[in-house]
């Protein structure tokens, strides 16, 4: 199968706008560290045992697609060209870890995108799998799949007392980062969020903003995970999860309600002249867009906007990033050229969502 | 030969400098030397990162009375041929082996990072797993049988007893203990 189609414009099925509380849990996502017996960690080896390892992960896999019904697509990182690579890490398909090794590695993606395991990233196997909503459960049960089907072919670096062994001390032990991606606008509006912040973080579980470690909370997206892999169960880090992230959903809404009795007005203008920028706007960096889309989000989350689709800050936010543009424009872009082409692009995704009756009403 | 510049005390001190590719040599008495050119060194500092956060921690943890005899360790791991202090430095493991090589040391580290843990309960590989994943099913039987006694259903309680004996003879035949919590 081309990879083309994993790099095209499609919507991945994670941006779905579907699942539980999808209001404000964009997506759901867990990754599972493994290791092979034999062979010397990423940071560590040489490209023949880089080689060795990418063959076997990718062979078992392939083979077994039939025994777990999903069909899987093996894409080698180094026949990519520099673009490729950044659009499947704006997709969260690949990270830039694997996306700049020197090493032999590989993802192998499944044709919906919810699956996708690194080969050769910072360790041997990384299963990761991406759910729209809030499918803790769900997700967990498809990662275990792919886990225990390559558990049955290939050697896993194992210890009784340590756990599963991975090359960060971090994830030793279950090798398991569960983390929800939340869109908190009232939150981060009311001033509640860095009290938020503090408290989970003596339970045990970390909040970044939506590109990771160290990055600002772009378009008030939150992504809220565990820190502890060692000394708990699955089950445990996976449950602990959940209830916090309902207790922020939890949170949240009442902060969308207190914002909406308070000062309903003020906020229906905000969210309305974000609607306005996108819909008009020539020029736009990533900075006003996020802003703008999860205003827009809110908007349509509580009702106020109701003739744009859901799914429209999931799939901008990913679509709004360097690479995409540059795939979307079909040549290099720099950063001034960038700002006019997505504002180009967040207009036509705004149309396309439009309902004709509605905005008849509006004008007459 | 006298210092250059209080020209009184005897030079003890050479300094050599490079102004514009030419060298200039200078000799001063210690007291002159150490207020002319005091001894400093320019280093670049990285923003605090995961290793050396590893390294303190772990260096720390050495230096506690507990000890008092321990040098810092220099173990090597035999696989890969990483040493404890590149462990520390990197923050990251050569290989599965390191594990096995830093064994004693490596809780002192896991603790700090994992919120006092050391010890994996979760799900395991294999063989291993299965066992696990037995002991899980008895623990389960164990606690319906104990609710099924209180109730004074023992038939039932019985038969979870034969069920549970049933597993159990299967995790014997399997082998050696695994760790259950």
């Amino acid at each position: 199968m081309s990879i083309e189609r994993f790099l095209d414009n499609s919507p991945s099925s994670w941006m779905a706008g579907s699942g539980d509380h999808s209001d404000i849990v964009m997506s759901t996502r867990i990754r599972l560290a493994r290791n092979l017996n034999g062979y010397r960690f990423p940071l560590a080896f040489t490209e023949d045992e880089a080689h060795k390892i990418d063959q076997s992960v990718s062979a078992t896999l392939l083979d077994a697609d039939e025994e777990i019904q999903m069909n899987f697509s093996s894409i080698q990182i180094k026949d990519l060209s520099e673009l490729s690579r950044q659009v499947l890490v704006e997709k969260h398909l690949i990270s830039p870890k694997l996306a700049n090794s020197p090493m032999t590695g590989s993802v192998l993606l499944s044709d919906d995108e919810s699956v996708s395991v690194m080969v050769n990233e910072e360790d041997h196997i990384r299963i990761q799998c991406l759910f729209p909503g809030l499918q803790i459960q769900e997700a967990y049960a498809q990662a275990d799949t792919i886990d225990r089907l390559l558990d049955k072919e290939l050697p896993y670096a194992f210890d009784e007392q340590f756990g599963y062994l991975t090359s960060c001390p971090t994830n030793t032990g279950t090798g398991l980062r569960a983390s929800v991606m939340m869109h908190l606008p009232a939150l981060t509006m009311t001033k509640q969020m860095n009290r938020i912040v503090t408290i989970i973080s003596r339970l045990g579980m970390v909040v970044r903003g939506i590109y990771g470690e160290g990055s600002e909370a772009l378009g008030n997206v939150y992504q809220v995970s565990n820190q502890t892999t060692l000394g708990k169960t699955e089950e445990d880090i996976l449950s602990d999860l959940q209830s916090i992230t309902e207790q922020i959903i939890q949170k949240e809404k009442e902060a969308r309600s207190a914002l909406l009795s308070h000062s309903a007005n003020t906020l229906e203008d905000r969210l309305y002249r974000s609607l306005g920028t996108l819909s008009y706007a020539r020029i736009i960096t990533t900075e006003e867009a996020a802003r703008c889309l999860s205003d827009v989000r809110l908007g349509i989350d509580i009702g106020l906007i109701k003739d744009v689709d859901v799914t429209i800050l999931n799939e901008c936010m990913v679509f709004m990033q360097p690479g995409f543009l540059q795939k979307y424009a079909e040549t290099t872009l720099n950063a001034s050229e960038r700002d006019t082409f997505r504002a180009k692009l967040l207009r036509e995704r705004l149309q396309m969502g439009e309902n004709p009756k509605t905005k008849g009403e509006e004008l007459a | 030969m006298i210092c250059e510049n209080c020209k009184q005390r005897p030079a003890k001190v050479t300094v050599t400098q490079v102004h514009n590719g030419e060298h200039f040599e200078r000799h001063y008495c210690e007291n002159c030397a150490n207020s002319l050119h005091p001894f400093y060194v320019e280093y670049k500092q990285d923003p605090l990162s995961l290793h050396q956060l590893l390294s303190n921690w772990f260096n720390h943890a050495e230096q506690q009375p507990v000890h008092p005899k321990q040098d810092r360790p220099k173990l090597v791991c035999d696989e890969c041929g990483w040493s404890i202090q590149r462990f520390l430095d990197e923050g990251k493991f050569g290989c599965a082996s390191c594990y096995n090589s830093f064994r004693k040391q490596l809780p002192n580290v896991l603790k700090r990072l994992h919120n006092g843990n050391v010890t994996h309960i979760g799900k395991a590989p294999g063989a291993l797993g299965e066992k696990l994943e037995l002991k899980k099913r008895i623990e389960a039987i164990r606690s319906q049988m104990k609710e099924a006694i209180e109730t004074e259903r023992f038939e039932e309680a019985a038969k979870l007893r034969d069920e549970a004996r049933e597993l159990e003879s299967r995790i014997a035949s399997g082998g050696d203990e695994t760790h259950v919590n």
